[in-house]
């Protein structure tokens, strides 16, 4: 079929310049192949990433059409639309030149946080399904497209991001690991798990099903259970945490005045943060000086609280021992 | 008539309390018969681990399955977690033991058969857009409106179930004659989650989404999730200094904006209680049986 190529050469990704070339491509060529066939045959000055071609390496990475896609992994017959593929950079990345990234910066030198092998612990073999939430996490190619589509990364290029988080998540999982617990302190720093706002982008984007969003999730879990406390590193997300957890556990229910007071410091810092919204909304019936109170149930609620904390201190000495 | 156990969710009981009633209000109008649950807890707002929000949330579960009834929730975030852990319930083996070790000491048994639905999924439906279209007595024609679904009204896809929920902000916005105004981050986050944890990038991500509905021209911005509304109408002026830049743009909630349409008292329906004032937005309304 014939296809118009076009290729962000200048301008912003809101107003691209592109270059525009025409191929006659078999639809079921892969978009990278017919990109790597348009520098060939029409111009070999155009720029852009690719290694493996078979969805391995992660490398080619671009925005097609104005979605973020796994070049090798997607059809020219599928992702055209009107007989036209527009390939412009993925956002995150500062552009070397046409469409390639500098992939360290922004994904590598994140991931490398996280990279440290396995620390052996004298664990035995391993079952296989023990191994098998650590193995779906080592299918990561680091194609970079859960960052793409991060929420937090969109506003702040230094968080760690889905992509360096999953990283974390294969070694933090690993049984056979023996430094568990520093890891998942390292990835409680600011910019780090805590600081994920678990909106599922990255779980959406995930080109192979890994859902990233799940394993920030699940590893926040895990710091929990493994005595790390909540935001270990940032405490303000330590305050919130622990605040609405304990808001749920007396009252059984969120007592907002008090979680938003804590979060923000407590009560003279966080008076003074939110006091000229909170005048507002008082003068606009928005809030209310009401006092919260217990939600019928809150007896029950309570329970399940005790015996999760039971469990979670037994894990921790069975963890220390 | 359509029945439900109804889960109004933490923040419609606080700081959201325009949400509360513009939604008992609609949901009369539409003959949604309500049994509101009140011996349940917070869904955990993804916040509480699901070693604890699981349990919890089971106990909800359990409620509206001995009720016979489906549970509706008016908060997307409730939608989700509570959606997130119904789907991990609903592994038998998962649930025997959420039963054993924490329902079963006050008699209750969750068997996995309870359905979660946000308002939103339940009036296009139960009640059905037809239904909606026909109860329309002041269309909001000319009125250009935002959808902003956030994070939980979309994804997971396995929580979420079927595709078509994506889209239907937009559908019963055409339904009640309204445009819709489209931005690029209508189902990203709108900041909340970390609002009190790194206020830069949350009022960043405020300032993005309201910019850029503001700038393609929206007249107000339509959020089923209270959350949203706390961050995008309550933090709005701090986001718009933070980006140097004007914004003002009415949040509305689901049932307010249907209340409107249904000719309901932008008064009645809370429209008064937002800090980012809807005076203007208001003053562009209809009068109730033009062009209906």
């Amino acid at each position: 079929m014939q296809i118009t190529f076009k290729f962000q050469r200048e301008g912003t990704r809101a107003k691209p310049v592109y270059s525009e070339y025409e191929m006659d491509v078999d639809p079921e060529t892969s978009v990278f192949d017919a990109l790597v066939g348009v520098r060939e045959t029409q111009d070999g000055s155009l720029a852009f990433r690719g290694n493996c071609s078979v969805g391995f390496c992660g490398d080619c990475t671009l925005s097609v059409n104005g979605a973020q896609k796994a070049t090798c992994l997607e059809t020219v017959g599928k992702t055209q639309k009107d007989g036209v593929i527009a390939v412009q950079p993925i956002r995150y990345a500062p552009v070397e030149k046409d469409v390639m990234h500098d992939v360290r910066k922004f994904l590598w030198d994140k991931v490398n946080v996280f990279a440290r092998g396995v620390v052996p612990n004298g664990h035995g073999p391993v079952a296989d399904e023990e191994l098998r939430p650590v193995r779906k996490a080592m299918r990561c190619t680091t194609c970079g497209l859960c960052d793409e589509g991060c929420t937090v990364i969109d506003v702040n290029l230094n968080f760690h991001g889905p992509a360096a988080l999953t990283k974390l998540y294969r070694f933090a999982f690993d049984p056979r690991d023996g430094v568990t617990a520093e890891r998942l302190r390292e990835g409680s720093e600011v910019n780090g798990i805590w600081d994920c706002v678990h909106c599922w982008e990255a779980t959406e984007h995930c080109p192979f099903g890994l859902e990233p969003t799940h394993l920030i999730m699940e590893t926040r879990d895990r710091a929990v259970a493994h005595g790390v406390k909540s935001g270990y590193g940032n405490k303000s997300a330590q305050r919130h945490y622990d605040s609405f957890e304990q808001s749920v556990e007396k009252s059984g229910w969120l007592d907002e005045r008090a979680v938003a007071l804590a979060s923000y410091g407590g009560l003279v810092r966080g008076g003074i943060r939110m006091l000229p919204a909170g005048l507002r909304a008082l003068r606009k019936g928005k809030a209310s000086l009401k006092p919260h109170h217990k939600r019928p149930g809150a007896r029950e609620i309570r329970k399940i609280f005790e015996r999760y904390h039971r469990s979670t201190e037994a894990l921790r000495k069975e963890k220390q021992a | 008539m359509t029945r439900f156990a109804f889960y109004p969710g933490c923040v419609s009981k606080g700081f959201c309390p325009e949400l509360y009633e513009s939604f008992v209000r609609v949901a009369a109008e539409f003959g949604m018969e309500l049994e509101e649950l009140e011996d349940v807890g917070c869904s955990g707002a993804g916040v509480l681990p699901a070693e604890l929000s699981d349990p919890i949330n089971a106990r909800t579960l359990a409620k509206a399955e001995a009720m016979g009834l489906p549970l509706l929730t008016i908060c997307s975030t409730c939608q989700g977690v509570i959606g997130g852990s119904a789907l991990r319930l609903s592994d038998p083996a998962h649930r025997e033991r959420v039963n054993r070790e924490h329902l079963a000491e006050e008699g209750l048994e969750y068997a996995g058969t309870t359905d979660v639905k946000h308002f939103l999924w339940a009036m296009v439906e139960d009640v059905g857009l037809d239904v909606v279209r026909g109860k329309v007595k002041r269309p909001l024609a000319g009125l250009g409106f935002s959808p902003f679904y956030g994070c939980y009204l979309r994804r997971p896809i396995d929580v979420i179930q079927r595709p078509e929920r994506k889209t239907y902000l937009e559908q019963v916005t055409e339904a009640l004659g309204g445009t819709n105004v489209d931005i690029a981050g209508k189902g990203k986050c709108c900041g909340f989650p970390t609002l009190t944890i790194n206020e830069e990038n949350s009022l960043a991500m405020t300032a993005k989404h309201t910019g850029e509905a503001v700038d393609k021209g929206a007249d107000a911005m339509v959020v089923p999730c209270p959350l949203c509304h706390l961050e995008m109408d309550g933090e709005q002026r701090d986001a718009a200094k933070a980006a140097g830049r004007k914004i003002d743009l009415p949040i509305l909630h689901v049932p307010q904006v249907v209340g409107l349409a249904l000719g309901m008292d932008p008064k009645e329906l809370g429209l008064s209680r937002h800090l980012v004032s809807t005076k203007k937005f208001v003053a562009q309304l209809q009068p109730v049986g033009a062009g209906a």
